[in-house]
């Protein structure tokens, strides 16, 4: 493969990437509705293909086979860009996630750093897609999710942080090669802070609340907002959106599984590889799935709260400790 | 394939048609930012031609800097000011008027004295070698220089944003009494 | 301060019964049905439009008295019937439901002498017109046969 000019590598990761977050949210959507289905004792898709699972594929084309309108008042350009622009950024973050020891598009020292600059721009697109729409839900969708994500950014990025105090580096395959065996996982207390349970469960609600996941959805609370930012897209707009969506969700989940629960090493120490990754990061994503179908959706005012009074003085502590702890050990 | 093009297939031919894309991408966001009649729109270009800084200084080979950009001002500076022209005008963003015959010629002429001092700034400087690889640890070196050679400056900004944190507290406190 | 914790703590308890609940839910067997694929079975005391008892042999019970068709409060019952050379009693010769217009009160079923109607299990019923409604029973019984 040495011999073989850069831009071929670039291409073909692009491509691998791109194929990825497409299947990966075809997949989602199909697992979303098999949970759904079967927490409230209904079976879920069934008909298209065995178990339903060329549904998520029917949908796509009939996506696809739609007219993209767009609004007569709306901003024609901020109106197009928005959906193009949540797609790129979910894409773009895909770039450091190491899958495996080897297959990484790029492995650079900074990995942590790049997956949250890039996700801090998927909200200027939801929310120039929420203005240029021109539509009063979509403008109060807009607003809500970009309180939301900024109330939530600062809890996760302190127990990065402290996650980067106790790892040391930003680079993603460094902090996975750290964890070779269960016991060594970032999860647990022994690994150099007390307090390293608590920062995966601050680090797991806020990338609920940053990927607009219920109990967390009042971007599109349906039973107010119609659908939040996207009420005025239809065909691929929608679906942009839908696949960016369910691409900052894995990420978010490949994300917690890389920091703390070992990413692609094995917990008993064999054949550590893709399938440990996939394996830990689609059991996150059940979980997350598992939560969707179990609450209901919080208030703005309560979710508010539960960020500045809750999620931010406990990530502080975190910090505080684990720093004290590093000293002292 | 023509030796001409052939040199676009190398790291570095791909490297430069990058660089000259990011160029592109400043000046037209900053021309969207400073023509544009809708104020939303203008910040979306501010937000382009910050990214094309941030991209400029990737290529630089300061991956951490880039990012730190684009974390700070495309993504949290940006928003913050598209927000607040939410809540501030509901009733949609109003036309800005030229006041004055002589604003645009004062504004050129303002505009050419930072460029000519900036230039002038940059030119006598003598900079720093880029440093070579993208891998090459940029983020220690940032660190360290923040801890050493510039503490003074790093404790002092951090001081003016403990006082913009206190002062929007006393600020927002004097409505609530 | 310690009802700040004991809030967050009761709070965690609380959400963790609930993914409790739900998880057990998750993993018990399916409640719906698969309509077209399987149909359901209705309950005993289901009352689709009436039909005409089969005895033992095939035939219907029906003697053709006309209790039924006097008893409807919509008049949706006509019958017929006749009594062939050399028989006893009569038979029934034509039995149409005009299902538009019954209302599924069961006096019919209440005032067969006979015991010959009975309330079919049918609930799969659509059409384009008023006429598919009206259902010849007599015709429905000799199919029913078959």
């Amino acid at each position: 493969m040495a011999e073989l000019p850069e831009i071929f590598r670039v291409m073909a990761y692009v491509g691998g990437i791109m194929a990825f977050v497409g299947l990966n949210a075809a997949f989602l959507v199909w697992m979303e509705r098999k949970v759904a289905g079967h927490i409230q004792r209904r079976i879920g898709p069934k008909e298209v293909g065995p178990f339903g699972i060329l549904q998520s594929l029917a949908d796509g084309i009939k996506l696809m086979s739609k007219q993209l309108v767009v609004p007569a008042k709306a901003d024609p350009i901020l109106y197009r860009v928005a959906p193009a622009l949540t797609m790129i950024t979910a894409v773009m973050v895909f770039v450091v996630i190491p899958f495996g020891p080897a297959l990484v598009a790029r492995d650079i020292n900074i990995g942590l750093l790049l997956i949250f600059a890039i996700a801090s721009v998927n909200v200027l697109a939801l929310l120039i897609g929420g203005w240029g729409s021109n539509n009063k839900y979509s403008v109060i969708s807009a607003t809500r999710a970009v309180s939301q994500n900024v109330a939530y950014e600062v809890p996760m990025l302190i127990t990065v942080v402290t996650m980067v105090m106790i790892v040391g580096s930003m680079n993603l395959n460094e902090i996975v090669g750290q964890q070779g065996n269960l016991l060594q996982w970032y999860i647990f207390p022994w690994n150099g802070s007390i307090l390293l349970p608590v920062a995966f469960v601050i680090f797991f609600i806020c990338s609920l609340a940053e990927t607009n996941r219920a109990p967390f959805d009042l971007g599109e609370a349906e039973s107010e907002l119609v659908a939040g930012f996207h009420t005025e897209y239809g065909g691929m707009g929608f679906g942009l959106f839908f696949l960016g969506e369910y691409g900052h969700v894995f990420v978010g989940c490949a994300l917690a599984s890389i920091l703390f629960l070992g990413g692609w090493q094995c917990p008993f120490g064999w054949m550590p590889g893709v399938h440990w990754m996939m394996i830990k990061t689609y059991l996150l994503i059940f979980v997350v799935m598992w939560i969707r179908w179990t609450y209901p959706r919080t208030t703005l005012y309560g979710l508010l709260n539960l960020s500045w009074k809750v999620m931010v003085p406990f990530s502080l502590a975190v910090l505080l400790v684990t720093a004290a702890m590093l000293k002292v050990f | 394939m023509t030796p001409l093009f052939s040199p676009l297939f190398t790291t570095e031919g791909l490297a430069g048609v990058v660089f000259f894309g990011f160029i592109l991408l400043i000046i037209l966001g900053a021309l969207v930012a400073t023509n544009a009649v809708n104020l939303i729109r203008a910040v979306c270009g501010l937000a382009l031609c910050l990214v094309g800084v941030a991209g400029v200084y990737y290529f630089l080979g300061s991956p951490f800097l880039a990012l730190m950009q684009l974390l700070i001002y495309a993504g949290a500076v940006c928003i913050a000011i598209v927000f607040a022209v939410m809540l501030a005008e509901p009733h949609g963003i109003k036309r800005l008027e030229q006041k004055h015959p002589l604003a645009g010629l004062g504004a050129f002429g303002a505009a050419a004295l930072l460029t000519w001092g900036l230039a002038a700034l940059a030119f006598r400087t003598t900079w720093p070698e880029a440093a070579a690889r993208v891998n090459s640890g940029a983020l220690e070196d940032v660190g360290r220089g923040m801890m050493t050679t510039f503490l003074v400056s790093f404790e002092l900004i951090s001081l003016i944003l403990l006082v913009a944190i206190i002062g929007s507290l006393v600020l927002a406190r004097r409505g609530r009494r | 301060m310690s009802g700040y914790f004991k809030e967050i703590f009761d709070g965690g308890k609380s959400l963790l019964v609930g993914l409790g609940i739900t998880f057990k839910q998750m993993i018990q067997p399916v409640v719906t049905e698969r309509y077209p694929r399987t149909a359901p079975k209705m309950p005993p005391r289901y009352r689709g439009h009436i039909d005409l008892v089969r005895d033992e042999e095939g035939n219907n019970k029906c003697i053709a008295c006309g209790m039924c068709q006097r008893n409807c409060p919509t008049g949706c019952i006509t019958i017929k019937g006749e009594k062939p050379e050399g028989a006893k009693k009569k038979v029934l010769t034509f039995y149409r439901l005009d299902f538009t217009t019954c209302s599924l009160c069961g006096i019919c079923v209440e005032s067969c002498p006979t015991d010959a109607l009975e309330f079919s299990k049918e609930y799969n019923l659509a059409g384009y017109s008023a006429g598919d409604f009206v259902f010849d029973l007599l015709k429905r019984c000799e199919e029913r046969r078959r």
